[in-house]
């Protein structure tokens, strides 16, 4: 009796795959490009921004996208090689934590070119991806600076990784480039989906006497938000700060500002260099390219004095021209020999 | 099994359930599927071809996936086999991944000779170590084991947290990882040109040894002895149940501590601190499902393997979000538990006549 089921399993198995023999696996003439998230894409900032710059990638250049959110590391040489294999040619690994994998893999597939978002270690055909969001970061500071009363601002991290903590460094810098005399608060929750901690980290920040607070905490953030927004409920004076992607849509009732980056254009004009051949080392990109910015929310227009913003201004374009340095935290390995092509 | 006929019913139900428990949830899968505006033909051919679609993929991703799950299924099967309720794989299996990395990195310039069976002799003594806590709370103080070794997990989990980004954080301090651990110290392919490491037929062989263990010494007879009824194995005089308490609790913790450190030296190389998806907590079912015979866990363990392998798989070709992917591999899971279930009434029905 007992073969009747593998029979049963096997012919259900057998319609399933007919189900689908009428499409080709995978079309292999039309270049690929790819991307490897470590967070899902609905998370309204690092994730989603960066899945959104592959659809443009698909829709802008007509070319084979593909997506997949990897959970442990133990992954991604699999997704990469996956890829790979499949005719991919251009593989986004969108977070420093790719770099090994990427390293290890492109080594096996010298044609395919690799891109990881705040890479540490660049070769032939692996790319660091740099965006300079300190620099916006340090704007929403100087605008922080202006809005604060109590002279008291947070920041609430997720992870402590070099790209996060260089946001906060110029955050800080921007604060105390306005108001000398600020107390400028920062906590890390270890995490970037934890939106409970974000939430209480926050909160903490708040009874400390901050009133205005930045994040990077990625999927968190909802957290973060609802905590500002309730404290406001309560009647007092809380603002916060959107971060990575342009938020100021997200909360638009307690956002002063987002620090954001242009992902869709910088992942666009990446694919577009990969397929003139120009891409090769490391690229950073910052206010200067446009592919970060501060964008003051429009829903609370002259919440930042005018003043401030003709400050903030000035610091942009000092910025430009590079007569303002930002601090930032380097985390591209020196002593790696970077191939020079 | 006895094969004794005169049947007085053809057993024909268990395995008429069997078969629409399957169809059901491949019916249900697919519902779901299509109504979230995703192909389900797509998506299973997807996950079919990313496990099994070539040799290659097979040997370098479905193994490889599977090796973590075997290694903890093992530990657990073992365990439970003693009536010892380790839930706890999961912390040992991290306790042994940090000892694993720490003694690789802390010897940079041994051969590998040295170094490879000192990784994984630290990370095993690790595991063992971590599950020696609930086992002398157990045998001492008589606390329930299922609380301590799972509140242990996250003890663990805190420990990995604090020791990457403290103590264990890479020279260069900018990453919360360890150290790369030196080459010498990476376990060799099992087969040339895959991924697939030395890691699997560590995993076979304590498989086999395990089954010899249970099944043809006076050890194993009485570890099933006290396993079966632990009262019943002191009552009758013969056997003690503590000191088989203990032996089922440090090997359990062995393995899944060897669980953490073959990951280190065959796939990632450093220690992070999200290293594992739940390999301890799947391997409760990889056990359950392979009735906690060592054996025929190799077997489960690479079905769950091709299923996670699969799940990548369904991402990447067929564009269903990482959230479905995991719904699906649940209802999938639970199918395999209904078919099994009906497999074994039947068979209890047929060894009944």
């Amino acid at each position: 009796m007992r073969h009747h089921l593998p029979a049963t399993t096997t012919l259900a198995l057998a319609a399933i795959l007919a189900c689908s023999t009428d499409r080709e696996a995978t079309d292999t003439t039309t270049p690929g490009v790819a991307l490897l998230t470590p967070g899902p894409v609905s998370d309204a900032g690092w994730n989603a921004g960066a899945y959104e710059g592959l659809q443009r990638i698909g829709d802008s250049l007509g070319l084979r996208i593909s997506h997949q959110q990897t959970l442990t590391p133990a992954e991604f040489d699999e997704a990469f090689i996956s890829y790979a294999d499949d005719g991919y040619g251009l593989i986004f690994g969108h977070g420093f934590e790719y770099q090994d994998a990427a390293s290890r893999v492109a080594a096996e597939y010298p044609e395919v070119t690799f891109v990881v978002s705040g890479g540490s270690r660049p070769s032939a055909n692996v790319v660091a991806l740099i965006f300079q969001l300190n620099e916006a970061s340090y704007l929403a500071g100087m605008a922080a600076g202006a809005v604060t009363q109590s002279g008291v601002v947070g920041m609430v991290g997720g992870v402590e990784i070099p790209t996060a903590k260089g946001t906060f460094v110029a955050f800080e810098a921007g604060v105390k480039a306005v108001r000398e005399d600020a107390t400028v608060l920062e906590t890390f929750i270890g995490s970037w989906d934890n939106v409970s901690a974000a939430k209480e980290a926050a909160a903490a920040q708040l009874r400390e006497g901050a009133d205005v607070l930045i994040h990077n905490v990625d999927a968190a953030s909802f957290g973060f938000f609802q905590s500002v927004r309730e404290a406001r409920e309560r009647g007092r004076v809380a603002w916060a700060f959107g971060m990575n992607r342009d938020q100021n849509d997200v909360a638009p009732d307690v956002i002063v500002g987002s620090a954001a980056i242009d992902y869709t254009g910088m992942f666009l004009r990446t694919a577009q260099a990969w397929r003139d051949g120009t891409l090769g080392e490391p690229v950073y990109s910052g206010l200067a390219t446009g592919t970060v910015e501060f964008l003051p929310n429009p829903a609370r227009e002259g919440l930042i004095p005018a003043d401030a913003l003709e400050r903030i201004d000035r610091a942009r374009q000092a910025i430009i021209a590079g007569t303002l340095e930002v601090p930032s935290i380097d985390f591209i390995e020196k002593e790696d020999p970077v191939s020079s092509q | 099994m006895s094969t004794t006929t005169l049947r007085t019913r053809p057993p024909l139900t268990p395995a008429l359930t069997a078969a629409t428990a399957l169809l059901a949830t491949l019916a249900v899968a697919a519902a779901l599927l299509a109504l979230g505006g995703y192909s389900p033909g797509d998506a299973f051919a997807a996950l079919f071809r990313g496990a099994f679609g070539s040799w290659d993929r097979f040997v370098s991703f479905t193994l490889v996936r599977a090796t973590p799950l075997l290694l903890t299924g093992l530990a657990v099967a073992f365990a439970f086999r003693a009536r010892v309720w380790n839930i706890g794989a999961e912390g040992q299996l991290h306790a042994g991944a940090l000892a694993g990395v720490a003694v690789a990195v802390a010897l940079p310039g041994t051969p590998g000779l040295i170094l490879i069976p000192a990784t994984l002799l630290a990370a095993a003594a690790a595991g063992a170590l971590w599950a020696s806590v609930p086992a002398a709370m157990k045998t001492g103080m008589g606390v329930g084991e299922v609380i301590t070794t799972l509140l242990m997990n996250f003890v663990a989990l805190f420990m990995a947290q604090f020791l990457v980004q403290g103590p264990l954080r890479e020279s260069r301090g900018v990453f919360n990882q360890t150290d790369e651990i030196p080459a010498a110290a990476h376990l060799p392919d099992l087969i040339p040109g895959t991924r697939l490491h030395l890691g699997f037929l560590i995993g076979v062989l304590i498989a086999v040894a395990l089954w010899l263990y249970l099944t043809r010494t006076p050890g194993g007879f009485r570890l099933r002895a006290v396993g079966a009824s632990p009262r019943a194995a002191e009552v009758s005089g013969r056997f003690r149940a503590k000191p088989v308490v203990w032996l089922a609790f440090l090997t359990s913790g062995a393995i899944a501590g060897l669980a953490g450190g073959v990951q280190i030296a065959g796939i990632t190389h450093r220690m992070y601190e999200n290293l594992s998806p739940g390999w301890g907590y799947t391997a409760i079912a990889v056990a359950l499902l392979a009735r906690l015979n060592p054996l025929a866990l190799v077997v489960t363990a690479i079905v769950f393997g091709a299923l996670s392998a699969g799940g990548g798989a369904m991402q990447r070709d067929a564009g269903v979000p990482e959230v479905w992917v995991r719904g699906i591999e649940a209802l999938v899971i639970l199918a395999v538990l209904t078919v099994d279930r009906s497999w074994q009434a039947l068979a209890d029905r047929g060894s009944r006549g």
